[in-house]
């Protein structure tokens, strides 16, 4: 079942164009990675999707709903209830621990800080890193940092997780071991994942890849490794 | 390198960095003005005839008696405090790009002395430039205010100029001093191709004991009194010496005081926190409870001394309201006129404090403002991954404002109830009615001699009622909550540089 659709989308920074149109859906529980040179618009398609940025042009619809003409209180709250965001880096707040970093999407939907915090420490815990509940990120290196992020944007159970360059920041061996983790958790979850890499190896734990060139779709293709990534899927 | 590449490398960089050297001049300009203006006023000569003779040509008190020009002059060079404060929350302004681009020298072969060199320069030029604005503003200014009333009075001491070399020691001077500061500021800081370090800021929990300071304060303030009863004429320099260094350990004890009081507040608002918002709020303040301090400084010793003069304030308008019940009960009226005129000149002296407690708090918010951007910039991409992770905008806004507020509502408090104790403790209890009698302070030998006791006898008031100035809460809750408010504004002035600051694209950035 169709998710997420993109439907001729179209985005120029003043008179630089970053998207040409781009139409691509996006299955239930799908694993996508959008692949591409600098500068292709693969972020820019990301942001599009996720409701973060508006499109000059075309469509974006979630679920049978436009939402790309929602104003951006409703567009936030959709990403706070049924998005997650994982980005490269600078996403965790310096002054908050581990554990109430990952609780802030919940205690923005409202849920007590007690309950929060014990759902942040059990997914802390399935990324490896309960024991760093009470530190803060800047005692915290780069890959448990981004496996706090990741945990952070699972916490809610969103339907969709957006995900620009997730180990982009980090070292081979740590950010295959993040992708891991997060691949698994997201088929477990059977959420759907936007994956935004530049970096083949990496499109490989998807379902499937869309490869970008000056703003539009190259060709698309079936992730190398996917049914290795996805185990008994 | 040639002098004029560490010039263009000083002032190279991006906007942010235009902002830092702009608003560096603006701050050497306004405390070149504020020592040019104090320094105008020293420049008044008395007039023959004795050292108490008044300068007629001039319309206010302050100018005309030479026993009040020292005060006024220092009073003028105490605004520098706010404006200097400014000048230190400028230099934090745009400090990652700045960074940066100092890493990005070292990586194109600079060597780390080069590095600071051109840091302190960019201070130093800022500096002169704006000081030498401020010594242009002071002349034109002086031309143009220079205007004699039909009387052939002055407001203001237009006809008066410092000397050369005290011009030229505030133009040379006012830079060098921050030039100087500025180095010193980079002693813990470590520029290196791959980036700029710092060494630990002081670590561990902030501690009360900043109120010894305030006690000591107090104390020093209320020991004014009985020495200057006890102490021979001519000690009036020195007691007035002694009240300064009170005031400035009370105040250094505030404005101490609110480190820890970010620290507890952050504390306090952590275990009770029920949104985000105040979470976020209450973890910076306990993460860095001393930015509390070096944020409301000029803004706390401002509300202190301000809080001061509503005591001193309150104080002349009860001695002159006892002088009045004194002189009727004693049927006495000629010295009605007198009187008037004496109040006069007192409360419109505590207008001047509260005028310059005014500019004070101004210059004190545009500090707490400049600080609140850089807290912001500095932000930025934590503040973006957030609202693209679909956290509202208001909540970061919220968060900010619980940070600034839970502090410095405790925090003005204090400083008003420990400027008005000082105010307070330095005046006596006023007597009313009673008669005054002789007495002798002394042994007994000498006051029973003819010789020597009149060199002894004190006139004392007795039977008299003593009477104490009411609290002027009005005037406080005024000066507190005007503090209050000059907050809140300057929050609502920065956040709303959150949503550029928030935009997407600043997670594009590197």
């Amino acid at each position: 079942m169709t998710q997420l659709q993109a439907r001729g989308l179209v985005k120029s920074y003043g008179p630089t164009p970053a998207l040409h149109g781009i139409t691509l859906d996006v299955a239930e529980g799908e694993i996508v990675a959008v692949t591409g040179p600098s500068g292709c618009g693969k972020s820019t398609l990301l942001h599009c999707l996720a409701g973060i940025l508006r499109p000059d042009a075309g469509e974006v619809v979630w679920r049978d709903q436009r939402i790309d003409t929602w104003p951006e209180a409703a567009r936030s709250r959709l990403r706070r209830t049924e998005f997650g965001v994982l980005f490269q880096f600078g996403q965790l707040v310096a002054e908050l621990t581990a554990a109430e970093n990952v609780a802030l999407p919940l205690l923005l939907a409202g849920t007590g800080r007690r309950a929060a915090r014990t759902a942040a420490l059990t997914w802390l815990d399935r990324f490896g890193v309960a024991e760093l509940a009470d530190v803060r990120p800047g005692e915290m290196s780069g890959g448990q940092q981004q496996r706090c992020a990741t945990a952070r944007a699972l916490v809610t159970e969103p339907r969709v997780l957006f995900a620009d360059e997730p180990t982009g920041a980090l070292d081979t061996l740590t950010g295959e071991q993040v992708l891991t983790q997060l691949v698994r958790l997201a088929r477990e979850q059977r959420t759907t994942v936007v994956l935004i890499t530049h970096e083949p190896r990496i499109a490989a734990y998807a379902d499937r890849e869309i490869v970008l060139r000056d703003g539009v779709i190259d060709h698309t293709g079936l992730g190398l490794d996917a049914s290795l990534a996805g185990g008994a899927r | 390198m040639r002098p004029g590449t560490f010039v263009r490398l000083a002032l190279a960089g991006n906007r942010t960095d235009a902002a830092r050297v702009a608003l560096t001049a603006l701050s050497a300009a306004l405390a070149a003005l504020a020592v040019l203006a104090a320094l105008s006023v020293l420049a008044i000569q008395t007039p023959p005839g004795g050292p108490r003779q008044e300068s007629e040509h001039y319309t206010n008190a302050l100018l005309r008696e030479p026993g009040l020009r020292g005060g006024t002059a220092f009073a003028i060079l105490l605004l520098t405090i706010p404006v200097l404060a400014l000048a230190g929350q400028c230099a934090r302004l745009g400090a990652p790009a700045r960074d940066r681009r100092l890493a990005a020298f070292r990586l194109a072969g600079a060597t780390p002395g080069q590095v600071t060199r051109v840091a302190v320069l960019e201070t130093g030029l800022a500096s002169l430039l704006g000081t030498a604005a401020g010594l242009a503003t002071y002349l034109v200014g002086r031309a143009l205010l220079h205007r004699p009333d039909v009387n052939g009075r002055l407001a203001l001491p237009t006809d008066v100029l410092p000397t050369v070399p005290e011009l030229a020691l505030v133009v040379l001077a006012l830079p060098l001093i921050a030039a100087v500061v500025s180095a010193l500021m980079l002693r813990g800081v470590t520029a290196t191709p791959l980036g700029v370090t710092r060494r630990a800021r002081r670590a561990g929990r902030p501690r009360p004991w900043p109120a010894l300071l305030i006690a000591l304060g107090v104390l020093g303030a209320a020991l004014f009194e009985p020495i200057r009863r006890a102490s021979a004429d001519g000690l009036d320099t020195l007691l007035f010496a002694w009240v300064l260094l009170g005031t400035f350990t009370a105040v250094l004890g505030v404005v101490l005081a609110a480190g820890w009081i970010s620290h507890r507040a952050g504390r306090l608002l952590h275990r009770y926190a029920r949104s985000p918002a105040q979470l976020l709020a209450a973890r910076r303040l306990t993460e860095d409870p001393w930015a509390g301090s070096r944020t409301f400084a000029a803004l706390l010793a401002a509300l202190a001394i301000g809080a001061g003069a509503t005591a001193f304030r309150a104080w002349f308008a009860l001695r002159e309201q006892v002088w009045r019940e004194d002189n009727r009960r004693a049927g006495i009226s000629a010295f009605d006129d007198l009187d008037d005129q004496r109040s006069a000149f007192y409360l419109r002296t505590m207008d001047l404090v509260d005028l310059a407690v005014g500019v004070a708090v101004a210059i004190a918010a545009a500090g707490l403002l400049v600080m609140l951007i850089e807290g912001i910039t500095a932000r930025r991409r934590t503040y973006a991954a957030l609202v693209a992770g679909g956290v509202p905008r208001a909540t970061i806004g919220v968060s900010i404002l619980w940070q600034v507020l839970t502090p410095v509502v405790p925090a003005v408090l204090l400083a008003l109830g420990a400027g008005y104790t000082l105010g307070r403790t330095v005046n006596a209890d006023i007597v009313s009615g009673g008669d005054w009698e002789p007495v002798c302070r002394a042994t007994a030998e000498l006051c029973a001699d003819p010789a020597t006791r009149d060199r002894h006898i004190e006139w004392v008031l007795a039977g008299g009622v003593v009477r104490s100035p009411g609290v002027p809460l009005e005037q406080l809750a005024l000066l507190g909550g005007g503090a209050v408010a000059a907050t809140l504004l300057t929050v609502g002035l920065g956040v709303l540089l959150l949503r550029p600051n928030t935009a997407v694209e600043e997670l594009r950035a590197t």
